[in-house]
């Protein structure tokens, strides 16, 4: 049971004057997978890293699993936008010092570590060193590096932010498969609309800063009424009417945010 | 540039240097031989140190002498500044307490820690090993820890998110991500070794390249004192090409991002 909740979670940096967020209540079920949108610098990354334990909220609290986040932890596996692989470890050690942290016997290990790399299909690179890698076999391994930690929560910052766009749509439809397959309670951050709609069982709008929820669509009642999941490629998804529906929902809403701020 | 290009080139500049030592201090030279010596002195006075010995030992001696020294006040000023940087680096409690004595040690030349050295010590290998360790702990300290500072935060957060315990987050993060930076505050403190060595040998020393030149100061021979001075050269090179192959081997890994980067 690892749900994640935020109480009436404000943050402000730097002595009060920049208000990230303001009052997000905000409660995303056990397995499900929740998208927050939102204008750039709106604090969506702020919610995430409130999550990871890497800040903490300046009132209100963040719960996961019923416990207030006191620190980071392996139970809520991050991945960055920016990846954040080591560059002096090597694909296989960049996977497994989450594992040898647990102090995972070393014949464990490696079969978690060989099933996860073969996971993301980098058969033959265990030994490469991160700058040997394009930008999307980064991402897998940082995806890697956080599903062999079998965590609860995952929690995913704008994770296919830096990667080209055909690259983005392997990694999209991979993510749905590996989602599809062993359901875990997901937080992810993204700006592109399409990606939160073709994703997440329900995506939240945030307003620009300070921070405040706007709406909360749910995506995942029409995706089994419409029966996306007879898809696999994500362009069948995009072309079917209720997601192009979905789509300009939130985009509206999303656009009303920024015009709205602009007079 | 090539390496075979960029090689060739040196060795012609060396050589046209020594050219241009043969021609400056020849019969009709500028230089008279009394002020600097021409190439065929130094060649006699290197033998003569070589084989007969200057200042009670052979050339060999001395060499090993200042190596031994440099070698010996090297590590242990690494083997201190190191530490100490990453634990400046990794504790703003420790950069509080420590940067305040910093501040007060660094303005001190470092030779001016001779004539305490020579008085607590005297004139054998612990006081040139302690002058050696306030010039070269300094640089392995700062440059360690501004290493420390430019690992990206987000490395420092997948560590944490990934549990990793204080010991391994040091050896297996923060080492590796300030490594580039350890190694130019080793370069420099390796110099910084070399050159206060030199100067504390100058002052008060029983053998050595530094009590070498003393001497053929004190004998008016320009010979040997472009011995010793090449000596120094040479050796000093030698090894910061010694480190300069351990820090290669060490990071492979930048060499990989550098190259494809």
């Amino acid at each position: 049971m690892s749900s994640i909740r935020f109480d009436a979670v404000s943050k402000s940096f730097g002595a009060g004057q920049v208000k990230a967020l303001d009052d997000v209540d905000l409660a995303i079920a056990d397995k499900e997978f929740l998208a927050i949108v939102g204008p750039s610098g709106c604090g969506k990354t702020t919610c995430l890293r409130l999550a990871a334990g890497f800040e903490f909220p300046t009132s209100g609290r963040v719960l996961v699993g019923n416990a207030e986040v006191r620190e980071p932890g392996p139970d809520r596996a991050v991945v960055f936008q920016q990846f954040a692989l080591f560059p002096w470890k090597t694909v296989v050690e960049n996977i497994e010092l989450g594992l040898r942290n647990r102090n995972m016997p070393r014949e464990e290990r490696r079969i978690r570590v060989m099933e996860a790399v073969e996971l993301i299909g980098l058969n033959g690179y265990e030994g490469a060193y991160p700058h040997q890698l394009s930008g999307g076999m980064q991402q897998r391994v940082a995806i890697a590096r956080a599903y062999v930690l079998d965590p609860q929560v995952l929690l995913m910052d704008e994770p296919f932010g830096a990667l080209d766009a055909q690259t983005r749509v392997v990694m999209q439809e991979e993510l749905v498969r590996l989602a599809r397959r062993n359901p875990r309670t997901v937080l992810f951050i993204t700006h592109g609309v399409e990606e939160a709609v073709y994703l997440a069982d329900r995506v939240a709008i945030m307003t620009r800063r300070p921070g405040r929820l706007k709406e909360i669509v749910d995506v995942k009642s029409i995706r089994e009424a419409e029966g996306w999941e007879r898809y696999s490629r994500i362009e069948d998804v995009m072309d079917l009417e209720s997601f192009v529906h979905l789509r300009t929902h939130i985009w509206r809403s999303l656009r009303e945010e920024k015009t709205g701020a602009a007079h | 540039m090539p390496l075979g290009r960029r090689s060739a080139i040196g060795v012609t500049t060396l050589g046209l240097l020594v050219l241009a030592w043969f021609m400056a201090t020849g019969a009709n030279g500028l230089i008279s031989p009394g002020r600097f010596p021409t190439p065929a002195d130094t060649w006699t006075a290197g033998l003569q140190a070589m084989v007969r010995g200057y200042g009670d030992a052979t050339l060999v001696v001395h060499v090993l002498q200042s190596l031994k020294l440099v070698a010996l006040g090297f590590v242990v000023s690494v083997a201190v500044g190191v530490p100490l940087g990453l634990l400046m680096g990794t504790s703003a409690t420790a950069e509080a307490v420590l940067n305040p004595v910093f501040m007060l040690l660094r303005p001190i030349p470092p030779l001016a820690w001779i004539p305490l050295a020579i008085l607590w010590f005297g004139l054998g290998d612990t006081a040139k090993i302690m002058v050696i360790f306030f010039a070269a702990f300094v640089p392995s300290v700062i440059n360690t820890q501004a290493g420390v500072r430019t690992i990206e935060r987000p490395l420092i957060e997948a560590a944490r998110m990934l549990g990793t315990p204080h010991g391994r987050f040091i050896r297996e993060v923060v080492v590796p991500g300030a490594a580039p930076m350890i190694f130019t505050g080793l370069r420099l403190s390796l110099q910084a070794s070399w050159t206060t060595l030199v100067a504390a040998e100058l002052v008060g020393a029983l053998a050595g390249l530094g009590h070498l030149l003393n001497l053929a100061q004190q004998d008016l021979y320009p010979g040997m004192i472009l011995v010793g001075m090449i000596c120094v050269a040479i050796f000093g090179a030698l090894t910061t090409a010694l480190l300069g192959l351990v820090e290669r081997r060490t990071l492979t890994w930048v060499r990989i991002k550098g190259d494809t980067a």
